[in-house]
């Protein structure tokens, strides 16, 4: 029988038997659900912010002004809050109305028809006054922003009064020339415009997230998988017919065949939910809705090095967690067995996550260093590699290293599985699977 | 052309499992392993199979090493039973088998046909955990043979079945006999083993203590068995008066007695019937392979199987 037929076979039974289980089938609807839930809440944020828009009732004294003063309001208001229509595509944050009469305004503010009026007068000495009739504390941000606007609005009037022809106030206001540098006199490209740079950090972040799942979920998998062999005691019967090193690469692939799965189930689900939005959001919002889509820096590019960083580094882990899987007896145990594995994952993961978000410099050495170290570098790889940090020979150079160590566990790997399997009871220490390794038999 | 083990040693920590273990086992036989829990006889399996690597010594197979036999040479029937409690019968049946290259339609016919030949034929797409015990141990045993091994290695086959099914069991195990099979099975049930095989080795703590044909081995006691029993109910008495005899089974149907082999058996029979008993059974026969179990390993054997004296009662 030679080596490839039986890890086949290996391979396909731990994948069927596991893709018909209740929980694979549960699990998968619950994150497919849930990724698509994720997915759809700017969508629902929006729809809960449509009712939220601020009403301002605008009163002019008859003859104060020649035009009327509500739409410059609005467009001011607006810009200032940052909401205009334009950005996003969602309704204003305030919208303003002129009104006639003072007192109904008054009244319908009282009634909470509008949250505030606010009042124009001319005075005798020809500027304008502004009037907020608010039940508010006259320091809330409704008072604040229209106190700006009011000034600007007072500006306008001043310079008309002046005989400045609307052309030249264009210029008069234009802003100033003002550019943004890097510190460091070597460095090119433009700064980014916060720490948390839309691409890079969500990216960045829910990549890291995913491989880190992979790893932790599915090595689990394999090494309660080999312990379910163990403990159900089929694991001699099986030994007659394959080699230690079969049924281990056999069950890690089996359980990478399943991850894959999941994993294209929910990626699917989610750049679904994200390409539906556009529809979606113009159905309920009832708006032209063409500005959703799928995050900037999301190219194939990027996701060809999610997927190889992701089984790579399944790989990886896969193998040791069937390792320590094959050191213990009962179910209860395994996730002391794997505890060396977890610490791992998590710190490469951590660092990852924190390089990310700027809590780390992702460009200082010692990251770039950890980024070639097998155990972490699927994390913080795809950090740099997201965030625009890594040079393609790094990667590669990466990916080098890390197939490199996969057969290198895969053999240490088989070893302690190969006396492992037998052992029944006690937990052999620290030093029995160092002698494990170093002679086998 | 027969199954050679030849001085195999193997030691875990401090404890030396196997110390010069030698063996033959012919072709074609049933070959009955004997020993006491702890003896040696799993590590031995593990050692033929190639599961563990013994320090030193030589396992060969029709005069190759046997692990450069195929694997489908070998069929093996571990101790603690196993199946994949969630898989269905049928179909981990025929993952085993494909794992020794049989091919998935010739696994699943055979394995229909075995199923039906041990009348489980209805459990065939149950989940294996829903099954008896003794259905399960047909199963494994299924198991053992679907890839048609021609050594087969079974470690305590027996334990824990049924009277139904040891028959149905030991029937099997015949079958494979003839079919030209040679079967080696491990058990401390000497009365099977007497029963089945041709020839039995007895192994203790890591030894072979005496191994060969099952007569010969039952006769290198040197004592011969003589089982007697007359009208009267006072034989165990009367026999024990005797010159050179040790009464070993004083019982109600019969009594048992040992003599040394160079003794004529006919002097007792000839002294009771000088007595004037109305003799009703005089049987000479081999000490049965408990006699020489008894006698090779002694004490750890009866340690085993006996109960410890009572503590002592307190007024």
């Amino acid at each position: 029988m030679s080596n490839l037929a039986n890890v086949v076979t290996i391979a396909r039974r731990e994948f069927t038997v596991r893709l018909r289980t209740r929980t694979f089938l549960i699990g998968t609807i619950a994150l497919v659900i849930g990724v698509a839930a994720i997915a759809f809440v700017p969508v629902i944020v929006r729809y809960a912010d449509q009712s939220s828009s601020q009403r301002v009732a605008v009163w002019t004294e008859p003859g104060a002004l020649t035009s009327d003063p509500a739409a410059t309001i609005s467009v001011l208001l607006n810009a200032a809050t940052g909401a205009s229509a334009s950005i996003t595509g969602s309704k204003p944050g305030f919208v303003v109305t002129p009104v006639p009469d003072l007192a109904a305004a008054r009244e319908a503010a009282g009634r909470g028809e509008v949250s505030a009026v606010l009042g124009i007068r001319r005075a005798a000495d020809g500027a304008l006054t502004f009037t907020l009739y608010t039940s508010d504390p006259s320091t809330s941000r409704v008072s604040q922003l229209l106190a700006q606007v009011s000034t600007t609005v007072a500006i306008g009037d001043r310079l008309d009064r002046l005989g400045i022809a609307p052309a030249e106030r264009a210029t008069l206001f234009a802003p100033a020339a003002y550019a943004v540098e890097w510190l460091d006199p070597a460095r090119a490209g433009p700064v980014r415009g916060s720490v948390e740079e839309g691409t890079s950090y969500l990216l960045g972040f829910g990549m890291t997230i995913l491989i880190f799942m992979m790893i932790v979920l599915y090595g689990n998998w394999v090494a309660m998988s080999v312990v379910e062999e163990k403990s159900s005691r089929v694991m001699e019967v099986i030994l007659n017919a394959a080699t230690p090193f079969q049924l281990l690469t056999g069950k890690v692939l089996g359980v990478g065949g399943v991850a894959l799965v999941q994993y294209a189930a929910i990626l699917a689900a989610g750049i679904a939910a994200m390409t539906a939005q556009g529809p979606v959001a113009s159905l309920i919002l009832g708006e032209q809705a063409g500005n959703v889509s799928l995050p900037a820096g999301l190219t194939i590019g990027v996701l060809g090095i999610l997927v190889v960083y992701g089984i790579l580094g399944f790989l990886l882990y896969a193998v040791l967690y069937a390792a320590a899987g094959s050191l213990v007896s009962r179910q209860e145990d395994v996730s002391a067995a794997v505890m060396p594995m977890a610490l791992v994952s998590t710190a490469g993961y951590l660092i990852a996550i924190y390089a990310a978000t700027g809590l780390f410099d992702i460009r200082s050495g010692w990251v770039t260093v950890l980024s070639q170290v097998p155990f972490v570098s699927p994390f913080l790889m795809l950090s740099r590699v997201t965030a625009g940090e890594a040079a393609p020979l790094e990667v590669v150079l990466s990916i080098v290293i890390l197939v490199v160590s996969i057969f290198v566990c895969l053999r240490i790997a088989a070893r302690i599985y190969a006396a492992g399997v037998l052992l029944y009871g006690q937990r052999p220490s620290i030093r029995a699977v160092w002698r494990l390794i170093r002679e086998p038999g | 052309m027969a199954l050679q083990l030849e001085e195999i040693r193997k030691r875990f920590g401090a404890v030396q499992a196997l110390d010069g273990v030698t063996l033959t086992v012919e072709p074609g036989q049933v070959f009955g392993f004997l020993g006491a829990n702890g003896a040696g006889k799993t590590t031995t399996m593990r050692v033929v199979l190639g599961f563990l690597r013994a320090d030193s010594g030589a396992v060969t197979w029709a005069g190759r090493p046997a692990e450069t036999w195929p694997r489908r040479t070998w069929g093996y029937l571990p101790e603690e039973r196993g199946l994949y409690p969630r898989m269905a019968v049928l179909e981990q049946l025929v993952f085993y088998a494909s794992l020794y290259g049989v091919p998935r339609a010739t696994a699943r016919r055979d394995a229909l046909a075995w199923l039906a030949r041990f009348r489980i034929s209805e459990y065939a797409d149950r989940k294996a955990e829903s099954l008896s015990k003794g259905n399960q141990q047909k199963v494994q045993f299924i198991a053992t043979i679907l890839h048609d091994p021609d050594v087969l290695l079974m470690d305590e086959p027996f334990s824990g079945l049924d009277p139904v099914n040891v028959a149905m069991l030991k029937a099997a195990f015949l079958e494979m006999r003839d079919r030209g099979k040679t079967l080696v099975f491990s058990t401390h049930q000497l009365d099977m083993a007497e029963e089945l095989c041709e020839s039995v080795a007895i192994i203790d703590r890591g030894r072979i203590v005496a191994v060969g044909p099952t007569r010969d081995v039952k006769r290198s006691t040197g004592h011969q068995v003589i089982r007697v029993a007359t009208a009267a109910d006072d034989d165990a008495q009367w026999l024990m008066a005797l010159p050179h005899i040790t009464v070993t089974r004083p019982g109600e149907d019969y009594t048992e007695i040992r003599v040394d082999a160079n003794m004529d058996p006919q002097v007792i029979l000839r002294e009771a019937l000088a007595q004037g008993r109305e003799v009703l059974r005089f049987e000479v026969a081999d000490p049965s392979l408990e006699d020489v179990f008894v006698q090779r390993v002694g004490a750890l054997d009866v340690e085993e199987r006996t109960l410890a004296a009572a503590p002592p009662v307190r007024p």
